[in-house]
């Protein structure tokens, strides 16, 4: 009860800030948007959730059915000139480790075009632009509550700090309908990035981390000589972490043609050191290739679709105190991961959305070799609908049907597991809505 | 608050309306309708034709002024013709700022981030064509066509639209859509009209449209364009 009323007078201290905000600053200079989501929970799995470091791939457990504050978040953005502004998006979630943190700060500089070269700088801590999904404020989905098992990840674990800079240009003519965007990216941290994938395995939910979040994941299984598990430890990853003082990048192409269909080719890597152990976080190599479409469908359906593929290289008997065991080894697991999602807005407020899910992973260089570590897909169903320009809500189902080899092994768990979440959601928004 | 539609009818009207006033109404004038078809014979709504005689327009001492709006993040109207000289307005009326730019070659100019009136108007005072955009929305596109006579309009949804007040003269008549490649824009026609005559032209659009920029930010909501 306490934590709920803490909530509440969070929730009504942001409000009446953002209130103040909006009196004082007509001009648009300073803009204040805040966003309360409460849903209601039931969820059906064997394991509980891996946000209380279980075994689950839901962001609840069983145990967690029913009011919950699922995402209270403001995001403020400030115009500091005509072509420079900084946003800052900071929430609360009941679920995560500290309080109020920040899921992404930034500048933006767009200088005015001299020609058909548009330009954009971003300098900060963002999410890089692979997701086809998360296109509302705060990055979240407009489609369903529960992000698609690669948004999920990059939500969690990608999170380059670090510049960006882009050119967008209209191909052929001014106004053209076909246009060309390239953006590029070096950054520093994100090299843990993959351990909680590694660990866990995919996952949907709607719970992005902040640039301070530590995340739970499940205990490291302790071996004896004979190779039985004879206990664990806890361990967490920090995935914003900088671990060996090296960049990474990212890069990626997209070709838009008018506002009927969007193509996205990215590649990220974040060139961690595996050996490298910085801030209590050791490094794991990790980079993918990012395939993303969308597009306007006849009987205005909607179509997203994202395929992303990539491996992450780690040091097996790499120890959480930063030791390595005589017995290190280098290993390489492949992870991969696709959506399809329809969606349809009825009469402007209803949007009803589909969602089909597949996701794998194993082990590709090391031993044992061709382990199938997490293999499996999952069905997404939402409604929603827009009552106003501050109340919205909507009922999500989900069901993620999943393999995962080593667990029997690692914590005498179930290899195959099938989840399902149900949630009706509320929402309540102050602020203008557009951008 | 005049309609998109009032506006974007509104500025023919009123520059010939104001051309009368200026060089007397003659007591008989022409018209000329025009119709705009695709290759399939369907009418083609939203596209720009504009008359010019051959004989040289009078010269004008009054102001000529049109309005630019800006609402929903988008242009309003889509497309505005007017006549060479002529003071546009940019007025703000969504409740988000914009920014303003253009880069075309007939008219570069940039209104920095503003809402409501906070600029004076733009002359704009070489023929061709302003591609519109805003710096803060990518989706933002409109265009101010700039043309040597004050005898202009838009097709209505049947594709049809009417220049009245015409002196007798031989016109060209020249055709300007976003739908079509700058390349693949039908050459100009020369027509004549009489001074009590209704001339008709039926214009076709040869190659494959482009998408209605318009339609589609209105049909498009489906799928998210832009990003946060």
């Amino acid at each position: 009860m306490g934590t709920v009323l803490t909530r509440a007078a969070l929730a009504a201290a942001i409000a009446s800030l953002a209130t103040a905000a909006f009196a004082e600053d007509a001009s648009d200079r300073n803009r204040f948007q805040l966003e309360i989501d409460a849903s209601y929970v039931s969820a059906d799995s064997p394991f509980d959730s891996w946000t209380e470091g279980g075994l689950g791939k839901l962001r609840f457990s069983e145990s967690n059915d029913g009011l919950e504050s699922t995402r209270v978040f403001a995001q403020y953005r400030g115009r500091i000139a005509d072509t420079l502004s900084a946003t800052v998006i900071a929430d609360y979630q009941n679920d995560a480790s500290s309080g109020i943190d920040v899921t992404e700060a930034y500048m933006d500089w767009r200088p005015i075009p001299k020609s058909a070269n548009q330009q954009q700088v971003r300098f900060g801590a963002f999410y890089p632009p692979f997701s086809l999904e998360n296109a509302n404020l705060g990055w979240q989905s407009p489609f369903t509550y529960s992000y698609s098992a690669i948004n999920t990840w990059l939500g969690e674990e990608i999170r380059p700090v670090g510049v960006e800079w882009s050119l967008r240009r209209h191909i052929g003519f001014a106004g053209s309908p076909n246009e060309l965007r390239a953006f590029a990216s070096a950054f520093y941290g994100n090299d843990p990035a993959g351990t909680l994938l590694f660990w866990r395995g995919w996952s949907m939910h709607d719970r992005q981390t902040r640039l301070n979040d530590k995340l739970p994941m499940p205990p490291h299984p302790i071996w004896d000589s004979t190779g039985a598990v004879v206990g664990y430890y806890d361990q967490s990853v920090e995935p914003v972490a900088e671990t060996d003082h090296k960049p990474g990048a990212y890069a990626g192409v997209e070709w838009r043609y008018a506002r009927r269909v969007l193509v996205q080719l990215a590649r990220y890597e974040n060139r961690a050191d595996p050996y490298a152990y910085g801030g209590g976080q050791w490094g794991w190599d990790t980079e993918f290739t990012h395939l993303g479409v969308q597009a306007s469908l006849p009987g205005e359906l909607g179509l997203v679709a994202q395929w992303l593929k990539g491996d992450t290289y780690w040091v097996q008997g790499a120890g959480a105190n930063g030791t390595l065991s005589p017995f290190a080894s280098l290993v390489g697991d492949a992870f991969s991961s696709k959506f399809l999602l329809l969606t349809r807005l009825v009469h402007g407020s209803h949007r009803v959305s589909l969602r089909y899910d597949t996701f794998d992973m194993h082990r590709e260089a090391g031993q044992p070799l061709g382990l199938e570590e997490d293999h499996g897909s999952a069905w997404t169903v939402a409604y929603r609908y827009e009552h106003s320009a501050h109340w919205s809500g909507g009922v999500e189902w989900l069901r993620i049907a999943s393999g995962r080899e080593p667990w029997e092994y690692f914590y005498g768990a179930p290899e195959d597991a099938t989840e399902t979440e149900v949630r009706v959601q509320l929402t309540y928004r102050l602020g203008v809505a557009n951008r | 608050m005049a309609t998109p539609a009032e506006l974007r009818s509104s500025p023919s009207r009123s520059a010939v309306w104001i051309l009368a006033l200026l060089i007397g109404a003659p007591a008989a004038a022409g018209t000329l309708r025009v119709t705009v078809v695709d290759e399939r014979g369907q009418p083609v709504e939203r596209v720009a034709v504009y008359a010019v005689p051959s004989k040289p327009l009078a010269v004008t001492t009054g102001s000529r002024n049109a309005l630019m709006d800006q609402a929903h993040s988008a242009f309003v109207p889509h497309v505005l013709i007017v006549q060479t000289g002529t003071s546009v307005l940019f007025p703000n009326n969504d409740v988000v700022s914009h920014h303003v730019y253009s880069f075309s070659e007939p008219k570069t100019f940039e209104l920095g981030l503003y809402k409501g009136n906070a600029h004076p108007p733009v002359v704009f005072d070489r023929p061709g064509l302003v591609v519109l955009g805003c710096n803060i929305h990518d989706s933002m596109l409109g265009y101010v066509l700039v043309v040597d006579t004050p005898h202009f309009a838009l097709t209505n949804p049947q594709g049809a639209l009417a220049l009245g007040d015409l002196a007798a003269d031989d016109y060209e008549v020249h055709v300007w859509t976003e739908r079509l490649r700058p390349g693949d824009m039908p050459a100009a026609k020369r027509i004549a009209v009489s001074a009590d005559g209704a001339a008709t032209l039926t214009l076709k659009l040869e190659g494959k449209l482009l998408p209605d920029h318009d339609r589609d930010l209105r049909t498009s909501s489906t799928l998210s364009w832009e990003r946060y």
